[in-house]
Formats: C-alpha cells, sequence, structure tokens
C-alpha cells in the first residue's frame, strides 16, 4: 500500500512534467483518490479516431505496481479490442505482459499504440473484429469513424483539451 | 494478443517422435542419472523408472548442471531453457544452436554515479542496482517485491524475466537464490521440480491417492502394455492412467467408466422402473408385481401401472385393455425394450463392481499380510521370511485376477452378444474356470490361514498347507494368463468353429 503510494506519487510529479512532451495524452489524478485516475488521449492521426479525444478510467490496485492498473473506455468506441458496452480493453501488457517498470502514461501510449494497431484475431467487440478479418477495411472504418464522430468529436462550449 | 509463447520452440529435430494435443513431445534420450544403479523394471518392450521426490530433485539438477556446463550458461538460464523447453535436453540445444538467444547473456554493464530505479524512481548509486543478464538495473527492493510477488503469484515464476518491457532476458534461479526469503525459495524449486515431472511427455506422477512418486516411462515404440507399477504397489495404465486394466484397451475402459457414470443411464433407469403420477407428476417406482399404484402422500392418487387410468375404473370385469390407447401401447413397448438393455448391463455392472470391491479388499488384505501376517507366521511356525513369501505372492495373485476379472465383464459388455453364441459361450467358459479357481484361492488365503495366524506353536501341517496354497497360486496363475490372452486376441479362436465350447 505504502509502496504504491510513493510510487503513485513519483508518477503524478512526473506527469506535471510530461504534460508538455506528450501532447496527445492527457493524465489527472482523482483529487481525493491517488488510485483513480483518468486520462484523455487523442486518436492517432491516419486512423478513424483522428481527431476524436478520448476518455480512459483507471482504477489501480494495492499490489501497483506488481499488478497492473485496470483500464477502460469511458468514451465509446469501435474496435476489435475494446468491448462496445462495458469499454474494457483486451491488451496483453494489462494481463500477463504486465510488467512493474510500465507506468500509467506508458499504458496509455500502448492504448494508442492498439487504436492504430487493431487485433482482430482476439476481438472483445467481435463485429469489428469481424470486418476486419474479412478484409473490409472500408466498412471498418467508415463505422469507427461514425462512432468517433458521434461520441469522441468535443461538442461546441465543451472545452475538454488544454 | 495474449500471447506471450511466440519464442517457443516448435521446430522438428531428428528426435521429435509426434506433436500432439498439448505441444511439443520428444523422445529424450536423456543421459542424466545413467551413472546410478535405477530400479528399473522391463516388462516386454517397455522400460520405466519409479522417481521418489529425491530422484526428480537428482535428476533435475543433473540436466540444469549439464545444459549449463554444455552450453556455459548461467544455472538461471539452463533452467528457464529447460522449463521452456519442457525438460527435454535435445529441444534446448536445437533451439540453442538455431537461435540468437546467445545474446541474451551480456556482460553486466559497468558504471559509476547515479540512476533511476525504472519500477519506484528512486535514485541509488550504480553499484547498489542489480540487473538480470542485460543492461536494465533496478534497485534492490524492487527486484525482492517482483521476485517475491511472481513466486507467491504461482508457478508462472519460473519463467521470470526482466522487468524492462520487451527486455527477455531471464531472471532465473540464480536472482531467486540471492534475493528470495528461504520460504520463497523452497516454493520455487517445489514449482521448479514439479514442472520436471508434469511439463514432460514421458514422466509423470503417480495416481493413486497420497503417492508421491513420479514415473518415468520409456516407450521403445509398439509397446504392447503400459501397465506400470510404483513402489507404493499401486497399478496403473501409463496410456490413460486408470488403475491396470489387462485385458481390456483404454478405449473399453473409458466407454464403460463414461457409461457408469453417465446421467443417460440414469434416466434410463427412471424410464424402466419409474413413471410420473397422473395426477402429480412425481416419479413412482413400480416395486412390486401388482399393477394397482398407490401415489405417496399426501396425494395418493390410485392408478394403474399400465395405463395410467385411475383405479377406480378398473372393475373386476374390466381389466385395463379398455383403457388402453394405441401410444400408451408403444410406450410399453419401448419400456420394455430399455428394460431389456438395462438388464444386460445390470448383469456385468454387478459382477465389474463386486470384483472391484473384492479387489479392494484383497488389497487391504495384502497390506495387512505384507506389514503384519507374514512376521506372525514366521515366529509361531519358525520359517524365515523367504519361507512365508508365498503368503504374499498369493495374496498378489488374487489382487491382481480379481482386477482381471473384473474387466473381464467390461468386455464381456462390449464384445459378447447372444448374435455370436461360439464366442459368448468361450468367454464364459474360460471367465468361469478362471473364476472358480480364484475363488479356490481366494477362500484358502482368506480363511484356511487364519488357523496358523492365532497358533502360539508351530502347527504339523503348516508345510500341507504351504504347498497347497503354492499350488493354487500356481493353478489360478495359468487360469488368468489363458482368459487375459484369450481376450486379447478378441476369442479369435471360436470365430471359424461352430461349437464354442472347448476344452
Ligand atoms: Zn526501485
Ligand atoms: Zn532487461
Ligand atoms: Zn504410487
Ligand atoms: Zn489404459
Ligand atoms: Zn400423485
Ligand atoms: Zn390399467
Amino acid at each position: 500500500m505504502q509502496a504504491s503510494r510513493a510510487r503513485l506519487f513519483k508518477e503524478y510529479k512526473e506527469v506535471q512534467r510530461e504534460k508538455v512532451a506528450d501532447p496527445d495524452i492527457q493524465l489527472v489524478c482523482d483529487d481525493s483518490n491517488i488510485f483513480k485516475w483518468t486520462a484523455l488521449i487523442k486518436g492517432p492521426s491516419e486512423t478513424p479516431y483522428d481527431g476524436g479525444v478520448f476518455q480512459l478510467a483507471f482504477s489501480v490496485p494495492e499490489q501497483y505496481p506488481l499488478q497492473p492498473p485496470q483500464v477502460r473506455f469511458l468514451t465509446k468506441i469501435f474496435h476489435p479490442n475494446v468491448h462496445f458496452k462495458t469499454g474494457e480493453i483486451c491488451l496483453d501488457i494489462l494481463k500477463n505482459a504486465w510488467s512493474p517498470a510500465w507506468t500509467l502514461q506508458s499504458v496509455c501510449r500502448a492504448i494508442i499504440a492498439l487504436m492504430a494497431h487493431p487485433e482482430p484475431d482476439s476481438p472483445l467487440n467481435c463485429d469489428s473484429g469481424n470486418l476486419l478479418r474479412s478484409g473490409d477495411i472500408r466498412g471498418y472504418q467508415s463505422m469507427a469513424r461514425m462512432y468517433t464522430r458521434l461520441a469522441a468529436m468535443p461538442k461546441k462550449g465543451e472545452l475538454v483539451f488544454r | 494478443m495474449d500471447s506471450d509463447e511466440q519464442d517457443l520452440y516448435y521446430g522438428s529435430g531428428g528426435d521429435v517422435v509426434s506433436e500432439e494435443e498439448d505441444g511439443y513431445y520428444c523422445n529424450d534420450g536423456d543421459a542424466a542419472g545413467d551413472d546410478e544403479p535405477d530400479r528399473t523394471t522391463f516388462t516386454q518392450e517397455t522400460t520405466y523408472t519409479i522417481l521418489r521426490e529425491e530422484d526428480v530433485k537428482k535428476r533435475a539438477e543433473n540436466d540444469i548442471a549439464q545444459v549449463s556446463t554444455l552450453l556455459s550458461v548461467s544455472r538461471g538460464l539452463a533452467c528457464h531453457l529447460l522449463c521452456r523447453n519442457n525438460w527435454c535436453l535435445n529441444a534446448v540445444y536445437d533451439q540453442w544452436f538455431a537461435d540468437a538467444e546467445r545474446s541474451d547473456e551480456l556482460p553486466p554493464h559497468q558504471e559509476s554515479g547515479e540512476q533511476l530505479c525504472g519500477i519506484c524512481f528512486e535514485p541509488f548509486e550504480i553499484e547498489d542496482m542489480v540487473s538480470a543478464s542485460c543492461v536494465h538495473s533496478f534497485c534492490a527492493g524492487c527486484w525482492k517485491t517482483y521476485i517475491s510477488f511472481s513466486i507467491n503469484d504461482g508457478p508462472g515464476c519460473l519463467r521470470l524475466q526482466c522487468p524492462e518491457p520487451k527486455c527477455r532476458a531471464v531472471a532465473g534461479v540464480d536472482m531467486v537464490e540471492s534475493m528470495a526469503s528461504v520460504d520463497e525459495k523452497q516454493k520455487y524449486y517445489g514449482y521448479l521440480y514439479r514442472s520436471y515431472v508434469e511439463c514432460n511427455r514421458n514422466r509423470k506422477w503417480c495416481p493413486a491417492s497420497g503417492c508421491e512418486f513420479a514415473v518415468e516411462f520409456k516407450d521403445a515404440g509398439g509397446c504392447e502394455s503400459y501397465d506400470v507399477t510404483c513402489d507404493c504397489y499401486y497399478k496403473f495404465c501409463w496410456n490413460c492412467i486408470e488403475e491396470s486394466h489387462r485385458p481390456v484397451d483404454c478405449k473399453t475402459v473409458e466407454k464403460w467408466i463414461k457409461k457408469n457414470s453417465s446421467e443417460a443411464e440414469n434416466t434410463n433407469w427412471i424410464l424402466a422402473y419409474t413413471k410420473p403420477c397422473p395426477k402429480c407428476h412425481r416419479a413412482i417406482e413400480k416395486n412390486q408385481g401388482c399393477n394397482h399404484m398407490t401415489c405417496r402422500s399426501p396425494c395418493k392418487h390410485q392408478f394403474c401401472w399400465v395405463c395410467l387410468g385411475p383405479w377406480e375404473k378398473h372393475t373386476s370385469n374390466s381389466t385395463c385393455n379398455t383403457y388402453r390407447n394405441q401410444s400408451s401401447n408403444i410406450n410399453e413397448e419401448s419400456r420394455e425394450r430399455v428394460k431389456h438393455f438395462l438388464a444386460r448391463y445390470t448383469h456385468y455392472y454387478e459382477r465389474w463392481d463386486s470384483n472391484d470391491k473384492s479387489k479392494k479388499r484383497a488389497l487391504t488384505d495384502l497390506n495387512q499380510a505384507r506389514n503384519q501376517h507374514i512376521d506372525t507366521l514366521a515366529q509361531t511356525q519358525g520359517e524365515n521370511m523367504a519361507g512365508v513369501q508365498f503368503v504374499i505372492d498369493a495374496w498378489t495373485q488374487i489382487v491382481e485376477c480379481r482386477r482381471v476379472l473384473k474387466w473381464s465383464y467390461a468386455y464381456g459388455y462390449y464384445h459378447t452378444s447372444k448374435e455370436k453364441p461360439g464366442k459368448l459361450d468361450f468367454f464364459g467358459y474360460l471367465q468361469g474356470e478362471a473364476e472358480a479357481a480364484l475363488e479356490r484361492l481366494h477362500y484358502c488365503a482368506e480363511k484356511e490361514m487364519s488357523k496358523y495366524l492365532i497358533a502360539d506353536r508351530p502347527l504339523e501341517d503348516f508345510k500341507d498347507f504351504k504347498s497347497k496354497l503354492l499350488q493354487l497360486t500356481a493353478v489360478t496363475g495359468n487360469y488368468f494368463q489363458n482368459l487375459v490372452l484369450a481376450l486379447e486376441n478378441d476369442l479369435s479362436e471360436v470365430d471359424d468353429e461352430t461349437s464354442g465350447t472347448k476344452n
């Protein structure tokens, strides 16, 4: 518990410094609970998520960083490795390939990389996975773009990203 | 996306025999332990060795030492390679020379000054930091919790790697030795030696409950018997891990065991012997000959078993035929058919089961003879240990024969039928002869023995008893050998004969 707090505090300070360094990620710690974080990530360019801003919720276990954080999308996203209803993410580093050298920041980076390179063979969203597996890239892209526009585009007056 | 096993070895060296459902299989001609006398048993073309806990440890350590010496790698990397290749030495070597694995071990990298630990993000002097065989250093405290967490998390700790993402450097037994607590080390070695037995296709644990011995089996190809006798005296089939089951094959055993436990048999039973009460629909069992059924309270509905009509309509001069309609008629026929099949199955099952029980009792008696009776006999009858060995031999024969007899009933169920009366008769004849001999032997060992066990002085007729039991043991053994051979040949001798009985 003490170790995880100390480590999260270090990450908090690091995030403050890195904010300028990585303009695509904005990690925020819950005011009252250092084990709850949210992140806003920019959809990578040249993907159907381009122009969208996606919100992630982090729940950090007491055994962190020996155990991985639980992360899910709060913003609806059409992606083979993200559960369409729950936002759950299928990513090896969040499961068996986790290592304590990963940080919340680097997890965000890995998720951005996953958005750009979906893995249709381990789908959590079968519709999306099937489109990609059957080679219907355009079908997948138009669906993903539609949901990006519907759910991840900041509406007028809503300032989500600094 | 969850797979981290791309680096697993699936090559095909000259020693690869097959690559079946659970992955890599190789007929490992392992050299470990060749310099010591093994408790090796030869059964036909087959060799197996019983491994005690200390043998497992010794052999695993031998393999580790051999890999470490031959490839000039650390003990940790040797362990890792063995675990990853299911303790198959040839696979380890093949992979090593095919792979760029060698570059994984780098000389530790020397610098001075301060560095941030990549886990706790605290600064440390370089010389206070630890790395696996790679350039990624972490503080000793973080390594300790990392290793301890992994060991307490399960056998996955055998594949522990450097915490740096994507770095494949092994954090092996060397690091565990220097950083883990005594308990954790013990746990780690427990997993290591267990994997020596569980991950290799040539080794298995003895399935007897409470037995901690392992068996190494070397199938020299086309071996006829998979029978293994563990040092705990349990006899089992290497192939299917069930109790030894000669003369029937593994497939028949599996079918039979499934049948015995299947829900379907239950359903058939209910179908044949019970019917739902037409009023409250609870299953009512017919246990008497009379067709006048009375449901259990509180229903107490009275009905006719045959037509399910209310009983009060069955006056003395109107039988239920009056009520019987076509559909219930068909129902009754299928019920009779099921009953016939069930009766046949029950016939074989009851005999299989009763011999199973006899076998279990005989096994207890064998152990009692071994631990107690032979000492008593040796003392009171003035014999040495070799002189009372015949008692053990008799009980061993009894256990063995009960087991054969038991499985012969599973054979009977699947391989005999009224359509081939010759075969059925011959089977019955051989089985009957063997069974009769066994009953004589069992009686002699059980009943006639007791007199000598309670005697307080040498009895004159002990010599006679001894030669009688010896003879019965031999005779019974012969009968059963004939039975086993005949059934293993599927009674082929009678296939082209008109009459089944022979002498
Ligand atoms: Zn550290
Ligand atoms: Zn490393
Ligand atoms: Zn055993
Ligand atoms: Zn078998
Ligand atoms: Zn009733
Ligand atoms: Zn009736």
